[in-house]
């Protein structure tokens, strides 16, 4: 019962999918509900998720998966976080294809594809098992980023993503190939046995690993595989941008900690060389956020950053008692504020994304309080200042850095966070500090201003009230 | 021995809803259009006028009780609480502050009415309004505090709102600049607050910070301790209640409207430091030294501003160095440790003190905005009930039997001949006759005579009843404030004293009735000379003399302003634009300018890379990879 339980949410999501799928093919279902459906079938998802949050660690049907499943806590927040994208995700979108090219129903099919796949590889236990989930989510995203095919910055985001994203899924099936050879397994479980009675130091393990790493490493953006995410985040629709930057963030980290964890030696193994890609991901995405006249570019570069310190997490996992929790309260705390970030451009964006650069936004303060208050929010979270998410999540990721030894990483942290100021509150700047030039005019539904109050609440509650898992 | 009632903490809690109230109905007409006068004066009223009636019910409770044991509680909630230092939100209603509290509600309410006259059709009615709830409510949390913390609340409270008032005619540099100096000189002495309040809570405070703990306690004091808990305490009674050094912002602050004059800068808040010193009567009754300090202090005061009276031209100006020179008797008064004496001065220079301002509001008023007496004149038939009450007013501040002020100066200046203090006791009879000249000067010169200023004295007529009705309440009593401390050569027995005694530890100085007499009659004397050559120079109408030698000096204050100026703010100002100028930009700012110029060039030379071919990218992953792939072969080996 349990199993099942723990399955049902990924039941919902995919089955959701399928009947989006079916119903677009009746003219009598209009479009504009679609988004509705789909927020009510995630929403049911995070319900049934929530219920299920209270189950302890078990491997999903034994026999029938032969362990390639594992819920516990950790895949259960992060499980929390991904359906939460996926809702208000659906809510941005009602009023971004208001504003912009219509989707067709499929649009929204995909966007439970992707959430599928992302649920199981928060579960995935197993290197073949991860890899086809990592393809679910994948193609799902592909067609996402390139699926407004009038436009040239989408299908050209879609082939720069496709290309490099197969590159690196190569990389992928050759490390689960190695590891095979080294083990004798593709199961973490039988993987960690194997370390601790062997060695983690073989070639063949050393190489796949590395292998493995290079995909996750190019999926969350971590440099020096980071180059697509500015163009692709540009070019995808403004709430699939939000959606990856945070629901495909979390399922990745998810199975990276996961399989990170499975053993000591595995992960001191490489802790040297995830503290310096860490270092090198939060100053390189600085560097280019800076650069940025483009508030997506910026966001995507931003991302960068974040992945830096969600990096910083992995190095200071302690294998013994791992729960992944801080991995997990920084996933929600940064999914919260760039959802409401990405939900405010949706609407805030105007008609064909008109609005996208720093000074489109020039006195939005003077014309739009609300909008405005709620970016300064977000951006404020991102940045880490107290009482937002934002800044618990960096607080814990810090503080267990220094617990586990790594002081020099906690101070670029801090460093690097002081540096990401400069384009968040250059954005806050041009808000509030200039004259409006723009009546910013929208043809709004209420859906994705909704969404982004809601988050502001978010923002706060998960600051002010951290549940750590 | 104390009673715990539950509605003490509601007294300052009606003003400050009030002050609530009324600034978010401001707010929301500053853009949704007008809300009538009406209603804002209702409002306005409804808080001060309630508590009125709760100090009634304190003091009749109080009253109820037997002395000793005079003591009400309510302890709000815990405020917060770090190590030994646990402070509630808690209120005290002894006889002091039951005292203060019912003069404080009293003529803060009457002064509420009549600035509903005063200020009717200005513009931002709803505002003076909030402020002034919100004054009021702050001097009752200052007076109502069971503890130095929570009575810092209040001080810092009427600090504030004293400031917004000053310069509420915000159009005209000069208010703001007076606001701004009242604020700064204030900061001053809280700072000596402040700090006397840590060596306080430092030497005696592990057992309670409050009052009554704290009276406990205070005999763990040592001297020197206590001798600078005192000091530190008594710059911030300075700085409040404007006393030498510091009481250079008094007379500026005159540029408020008139009524903020008269509940601020007379009635009230100037109060608080000899309430403060009075609070502290169990410290300072430790310390003589300290109370000498005080004493000297307070006369000097007296004497200097009674000086700078003289020669004043502004009527509110004269009104304002006359409460500083009233404050340095009070200070005299606590300072020779006749606490109840000096709180009791306090108690009637309220009521007339509020009644010459409120007098001279009515003058400004009937002669739209003339403040200068020598454009004044023959008032008196024009305004026969300002006049009359006024004169009641002035008789009062200047001592003449049987008027509120004599009792309780002649009570100070019995006190200081009686314990010992010649000197000031001196130097008071002096400022007694001054204060005569002075304040008969501005009399004869106002209302007596022939009008000097035609066009302005024919446009003059009396005052609206919501204003002279105030007036006539206070005339009523600095008529007859003074009977309720009579003593017993006059057939009274000190009632004020008696009540005050729980609260207080005072000395009753025991000497002979000849002593008494002399007091009374050199403050007599003092008095009808004063006046007599306050008459024959302006009795019969006088014109402006020139202002030379000791009279130009006098009337530019020994330009005392001009010496801060030079040896204090000038300099102040130098270090400051130093600092500014040179300092910040080329020590502090180079280095993070620097750092942040060399940032924002290595972004711009890091955007060439993100070139936008995907082969490029590729190119990048592959590089990196290799670079990997060399350093973990290196592991390998």
């Amino acid at each position: 019962m349990n199993d099942f339980l723990s399955l049902f949410p990924l039941l919902i999501i995919c089955s959701g999918g399928i009947l989006l799928m079916l119903l677009s093919a009746f003219e009598r279902v209009k479009l504009e509900n679609a988004p509705v459906l789909s927020m009510g079938i995630f929403g049911a998802a995070f319900v049934m998720q929530l219920i299920a949050s209270g189950i302890p660690e078990s491997t999903l049907y034994a026999d029938t998966f032969n362990g390639m499943l594992v819920s516990n806590g950790f895949t259960h927040a992060a499980s929390l976080v991904i359906i939460g994208c996926g809702f208000f995700t659906s809510m941005s979108c009602h009023t971004y294809f208001r504003q912009n090219n219509p989707c067709t129903m499929e649009f929204y099919s995909l966007l439970f594809f992707a959430a599928f796949g992302m649920l199981l590889l928060t579960l995935s236990r197993e290197l073949i098992t991860t890899f086809i989930s990592l393809e679910i989510m994948s193609l799902a995203i592909y067609i996402l980023v390139g699926y407004d095919r009038k436009r040239v910055t989408s299908t050209e985001a879609l082939l720069k993503y496709l290309l490099l994203g197969a590159f690196a899924g190569a990389f992928f099936t050759m490390g689960s190939a190695l590891i095979y050879g080294g083990a004798g397994s593709t199961k973490f479980y039988d993987i960690g046995i194997f370390i601790s009675t062997h060695s983690a130091a073989t070639p063949l393990l050393i190489g796949g690993t590395f292998f493995i790493f290079i995909a996750f490493l190019f999926k969350v953006a971590a440099f020096p595989f980071h180059a697509w995410v500015i163009d692709v985040y540009e070019g995808a629709a403004t709430p699939v941008t939000g959606f990856m930057a945070t629901a495909l963030k979390a399922a990745i980290f998810t199975v990276f900690a996961n399989f990170l964890a499975l053993n000591s030696a595995l992960q001191k193994e490489w802790v040297d060389f995830l503290f310096y890609i860490a270092l090198f991901t939060m100053f390189g995405g600085n560097l280019i956020a800076i650069g940025q006249a483009n508030i997506k570019r910026m966001l995507a570069a931003s991302g960068i950053v974040h992945t830096g310190y969600l990096l910083i997490g992995l190095v200071a996992i302690s294998t013994e008692s791992f729960t992944g929790s801080v991995i997990a309260y920084y996933l929600a705390a940064y999914a919260v504020g760039t959802l409401g970030i990405f939900a405010a451009l949706s609407y805030l964006g105007g008609k064909g994304e008109k609005r996208m650069s720093f000074d489109d936004f020039k006195g939005l303060a003077k014309v739009r309080p609300y909008s405005a208050a709620a970016i300064a929010v977000f951006l404020l979270s991102m940045a880490g200042i107290p009482p937002t998410a934002g800044f618990m999540g960096k607080f814990y990721i810090i503080t267990s850095a220094i617990s586990a030894g790594q002081m020099a990483l906690a101070v670029f942290a801090v460093v690097s966070s002081i540096l990401s100021m400069w384009y968040y509150l250059r954005l806050i700047i041009i808000m509030y500090f200039h004259e409006a030039e723009d009546a910013f005019e929208i043809e709004s539904s209420v859906f994705a201003p909704a969404c982004t109050f809601i988050l502001v609440f978010f923002v706060f509650a998960i600051g002010l009230y951290p549940i750590v898992v | 021995m104390e009673h715990t009632v539950s509605y003490l903490g509601l007294i300052p809690l009606f003003p400050l809803m009030g002050a609530l109230v009324l600034g978010v109905m401001h707010i929301y007409s500053c853009s949704r259009g007008k809300i009538p006068e009406k209603l804002y004066a209702g409002i306005a009223c409804v808080g001060p006028v309630i508590s009125f009636i709760y100090a009634l019910i304190v003091f009749f409770q109080l009253k109820g009780m037997p002395p000793e044991s005079r003591f009400l509680v309510h302890d709000a909630f815990t405020w917060f609480s770090v190590g030994d230092l646990h402070i509630t939100m808690g209120f005290l209603a002894d006889p002091l502050s039951s005292l203060m509290l019912l003069f404080v509600t009293f003529i803060g309410s009457l002064i509420h009415i009549y600035s509903i006259g005063y200020m009717a059709k200005d513009e931002n009615f709803g505002k003076f309004f909030s402020y002034m709830n919100l004054f009021l409510g702050s001097m009752l949390i200052l007076v109502l505090g069971s503890g130095p913390v929570v009575m810092f609340v209040g001080w810092e409270g009427v600090g504030l709102c004293s400031y917004l008032l000053i310069s509420y005619y915000s159009e005209d540099t000069d208010n703001v600049l007076a606001g701004n100096k009242a604020f700064i000189v204030n900061r001053i002495g809280d700072l000596g607050f402040l700090l006397g309040m840590a060596f306080l809570f430092w030497a005696i405070g592990a057992g309670g910070f409050d009052y009554l703990s704290l009276r406990e306690n205070s005999h763990l004091l040592t001297p020197g301790i206590g001798l600078v808990v005192c000091l530190l305490l008594f710059v911030g009674a300075c700085g409040k209640s404007a006393q030498i050094p510091l009481f250079v912002w008094l007379p500026d602050a005159m540029a408020g409207p008139t009524p903020v004059s008269a509940l601020i800068h007379a009635a009230t808040m100037v109060t608080a430091g000899v309430y403060m010193v009075a609070r502290f009567s169990f410290i300072y009754a430790h310390v003589p030294i300290a109370g000498t300090v005080v004493a000297w202090t307070g006369i000097l005061t007296a004497l200097l501003a009674a000086i700078f009276g003289m020669f004043q031209r502004d009527i509110k100006k004269i009104l304002a160095y006359s409460t500083v020179s009233q404050l340095g008797y009070m200070f005299a008064g606590v300072g020779v440790a006749a606490y109840s004496a000096g709180i009791f001065h306090v108690f009637t220079h309220a009521f007339f003190k509020a009644l010459l301002f409120l007098g001279a509001g009515a003058v400004i008023y009937a002669l739209h905005h003339e403040q200068d007496i020598w454009k004044m004149g023959g008032l008196k038939d024009k305004m026969p009930k300002t006049y009359w009450t006024m004169l009641i007013g002035a008789l009062a501040l200047a001592g003449c039997p049987p008027f509120a002020g004599f009792f309780s100066k002649d009570e100070i200046l019995f006190s200081a001949l009686a314990t010992g203090h010649t000197g000031i006791w001196v130097i008071g009879v002096t400022v007694a006759g001054i204060t005569a000249y002075y304040t008969f000067r501005m009399i004869f010169l106002v209302f007596h005579g022939t009008p000097r200023d035609k066009e302005a004295f024919d446009h003059a007529e009396e005052a609206p009843g919501v204003m002279t009705i105030p007036l006539i309440v206070l005339a009523v009593g600095a008529l007859f404030a003074g009977f309720l401390n009579l003593p017993s050569i006059f057939g009274g027995n000190l009632n004020v004293s008696h009540w005050l005694a729980p609260s207080l530890v005072d000395h009753h100085p025991h000497v002979g009735i000849s002593v008494e007499l002399l007091a009374i009659a050199t403050s007599v004397i003092a008095f009808a000379i004063g006046i007599t050559i306050a008459y024959r120079k302006f009795g019969m109408g006088a014109e402006e003399p020139e202002y030379t030698g000791f009279a130009k000096f006098g009337y530019n204050k020994f330009y005392i302003d001009e010496l801060y100026n030079t040896v204090l703010i000038k300099p102040y100002k130098a270090i400051g634009s130093v600092i500014w100028k040179s300092l910040e930009p080329n020590v502090t700012d180079l280095p993070v300018k620097l750092s942040s110029w060399l940032y924002q060039k290595a972004g711009a030379a890091f955007k060439v890379f993100q070139v936008g071919y995907v082969r490029i990218y590729a190119i990048y992953m592959v590089i990196g990879l290799s670079i990997m792939s060399l350093l973990l072969s290196q592991s390998l080996n």
